[in-house]
């Protein structure tokens, strides 16, 4: 019985050793090669494109996800070479960073403002590679980087409108005659209050008396806290809920399932990335980060980069935007959307600013 | 007849090292083995993906840097778990004990803004230190008095700390900004990098020098793992410490304080916890936020659990656990493996080394095999 495990112990372990560590001793010379030829090539025409995630990472439905499908388009329609590295942790972005600059990649696109910290410094150290920060403010601007902003007061005040008209109406049972209506942020810090300025200016400017509740995850990813927050605004009386906390989002979507409430997403139309959402989803507040990152892909292709620049994008340019009402297409009454294109035209003409902060 | 005699203690004091080191070096082999099946399973190229894995955690002095600062708070916190386990302690919220210690850095240090290095380092170090006993006290207090089982407490704790740490990064202690973080400590308050002891010639004469973010906080994570080496070995407190966790009962009886003992214990966890929360800000991070630490503490589990909470194994697991994570950005860009696998093979190797057991009961059959044969 022994000899037999320590027999089966001896194949496995000369299998992994040679599974993992000889091609590992003999590929090392070659590896350094490729490296310096990478550095070499680095004025061929192709351009190399990458993208580094923040920890939420791909598959978060929202923001990493729709950089990505800026990548993916490019890849296709441009002939761009594209890579993602995506960060397990915090520690992860400014040796990605590195990585990526030396295997000669540019531009490289960081989503998120938690790594406008990291840009900053390896900026300087790799002063031919370009940089794009999503959401990232800088000022002044280093002359390799683009900050890409949005302005998302202008998008949600438009959920505002739709959630503050809805919320008096009875197109669907769900909505009860309170007059309360919620907000789910994530982290509690300048960029998310600017949805939420947004969204209340919005609910307010067709139903003064709307109250807005807002909640605040303290996170990205927690599907849990997202769902917890979400039952606790409808017990306050909230039947239409607006999401503003990335992956969070998707908890609240099942609160508002379980409880009966509506749901507003955000940044990419939720009904086609958060699944079987479709019986809650009013519509979603769309940042068309693909779209920004695709043209300034094109932009470094075409070799206009407008490098040392913060981009920002409103209704305006097309950044922001609302989503279809997809399901509710025919139960939303046409005054409502009525409402929504007025404040959109009111806001793209200057009539109407809409405010930063609360 | 006395020669066999002789033989026998010999075989079994060879036994039991190769069955100490064995288990985790079996384990991890087996993890690497298993990893690889998935990579390929999952459509890769697992020799191209360990290829690459290698290479970023040892291809050249910066990767090599970056495996020492991924490891320099690992060795703490499993030297942090590890102690409490010496004393039947389950210490799985030293994360929190970590962040404490990391808050009340980031805090001071910059309140010490102006002093010398040689006064602020040792007392930031120490505040370190305290903050995580100080987290792990209430706990101990609580297990040591009414028995509350300190995987749930120290759990908790964990979590209140981790609010406290967002809360007061959000507000009170935020540094002016987008961001929810302090503001940065001042050189006098941060571990220096390695490279930075040498002048320029130096490190373009010895290249292999430039480590990096690599920073002098792994001499002090060294230290630490042979000082708790010889406090347990050596001392009243380690003996104390030990008799506690293989029989709370038999200490009991001979005279030692268990609820004292456990308190101890907690502490020393949680100082050790806390000193690697804070040489993370100190030599890293410069400033604390919300999830600063990555999940230091709950890797700290691991390592120990790997090295058998061995304080100088602790250091050789951190360092795998360390290489691990360095070369995942390099495994993921080359071979396009996601580093998930990562957590994947540190699941892996925490599964065998549990396994342990089953290895166990084949040998102690074959013993008894072996003694039934003799008569």
């Amino acid at each position: 019985m022994n000899k037999k495990l320590s027999k089966i112990l001896m194949v496995l372990l000369a299998l992994t050793l040679v599974v993992a560590f000889v091609p590992a001793c003999a590929e090392e010379e070659p590896v350094e090669e490729e490296e310096t030829t990478t550095e070499e090539t680095t004025e061929e025409v192709t351009v190399k494109a990458a993208m580094i995630t923040d920890t939420a990472g791909l598959g978060d439905k929202s923001f990493n996800d729709l950089t990505w499908k800026g990548f993916e388009q490019a890849e296709s329609e441009l002939g761009v070479e594209v890579k993602v590295l995506e960060s397990a942790t915090i520690n992860d972005y400014e040796p990605n960073l590195q990585e990526l600059a030396l295997a000669g990649y540019s531009p490289l696109v960081a989503t998120g403002f938690l790594l406008t910290d990291t840009v900053s410094k390896i900026c300087v150290e790799y002063p031919d590679t370009m940089f794009i920060n999503i959401d990232g403010f800088f000022d002044p601007v280093p002359e390799n980087v683009v900050g890409v902003g949005f302005k998302e007061n202008e998008g949600s005040y438009l959920a505002g409108v739709v959630a503050g008209l809805a919320t008096k109406d009875t197109f669907d049972s769900r909505l009860n005659d309170k007059n309360v209506i919620g907000f789910v942020g994530g982290m509690d810090v300048p960029l998310i209050r600017k949805f939420q300025a947004g969204f209340e200016a919005g609910a307010k400017s067709v139903n003064p008396d709307v109250q807005v509740v807002a909640l605040y995850t303290g996170s990205w990813d927690d599907v849990a806290k997202g769902k917890e927050l979400g039952l606790s605004l409808i017990d306050q009386g909230a039947d239409v809920i607006y999401a503003a906390a990335g992956g969070c989002g998707e908890g609240t979507v099942r609160a508002c399932q379980e409880k009966g409430a509506l749901f507003i997403g955000v940044d990419a139309d939720q009904y086609n990335t958060i699944a079987n959402s479709g019986d809650v989803m009013l519509t979603s507040m769309m940042k068309n980060i693909d779209v920004v990152v695709f043209d300034l892909i094109q932009a470094m292709v075409d070799g206009d980069f407008p490098a040392g620049t913060m981009q920002v994008f409103g209704l305006k340019e097309g950044g922001v935007g609302l989503a279809p009402f997809h399901d509710f297409e025919s139960k939303v009454p046409q005054s409502i959307k009525d409402a929504v294109d007025k404040a959109s035209d009111d806001i793209i003409s200057g009539a109407v600013t809409v405010p930063e902060a609360l | 007849m006395s020669e066999s005699r002789e033989v026998v203690p010999t075989q079994r004091a060879w036994m039991s090292v190769v069955q100490k080191i064995g288990t985790p070096i079996i384990s991890t082999v087996l993890a690497i083995a298993v990893g690889s099946f998935i990579i390929w399973i999952s459509g890769y190229d697992p020799a191209e993906a360990f290829a690459a894995l290698f290479k970023g955690a040892f291809g050249g002095p910066r990767q090599t840097g970056e495996t020492i600062l991924r490891s320099t708070p690992l060795i703490l916190a499993g030297l942090a778990v590890g102690y409490g386990f010496r004393a039947g302690l389950f210490n799985i919220g030293a994360e929190g004990q970590l962040m404490m210690g990391g808050l009340l850095v980031a805090w001071l240090g910059v309140q010490m803004a102006g002093l010398s290095s040689v006064v602020t380092i040792p007392t930031l170090l120490v505040a370190a230190a305290l903050a995580g006993a100080a987290w792990a006290f209430i706990p101990a207090i609580l297990k040591a008095r009414i028995g509350a089982h300190e995987v749930i407490t120290t759990m908790m704790f964990s979590h209140i700390a981790r609010y406290i740490v967002a809360w007061l990064t959000a507000g009170p202690i935020k540094a002016p900004g987008q961001i929810p973080q302090t503001v940065n400590l001042t050189e006098s308050a941060q571990i220096p990098r390695i490279q930075s002891l040498f002048s320029e010639g130096a490190l373009e004469a010895l290249p292999f020098l430039n480590l990096g973010r690599a920073h002098l906080g792994i001499l002090i994570a060294i230290a630490a793992a042979v000082g708790v080496w010889l406090v347990l070995r050596y001392t009243t407190l380690g003996y104390e410490n030990r008799a506690v966790g293989l029989s709370p009962w038999a200490a009991e009886t001979a005279g030692i304080s268990v609820q004292w003992t456990t308190v101890k214990a907690l502490c020393i966890s949680g100082a050790l916890a806390g000193l690697a929360g804070g040489i993370e800000v100190m030599g890293l991070q410069h400033r604390i936020f919300d999830q600063f630490s990555a999940g230091v503490g709950f890797t700290g589990i691991a390592v120990a659990l790997l090295a058998k909470n061995h304080p100088i194994g602790i250091i050789a697991a951190a360092l795998l656990f360390g290489a691990l994570s360095a070369g995942s950005g390099t495994m993921q860009l080359e071979a396009g493996v996601s580093q998930k696998i990562i957590l994947i093979i540190q699941a892996l190797v925490i599964f065998f080394v549990a396994a342990e057991g089953i290895v166990n009961w084949f040998i102690r059959k074959r013993q008894k095999e072996a003694a039934s044969s003799a008569e």
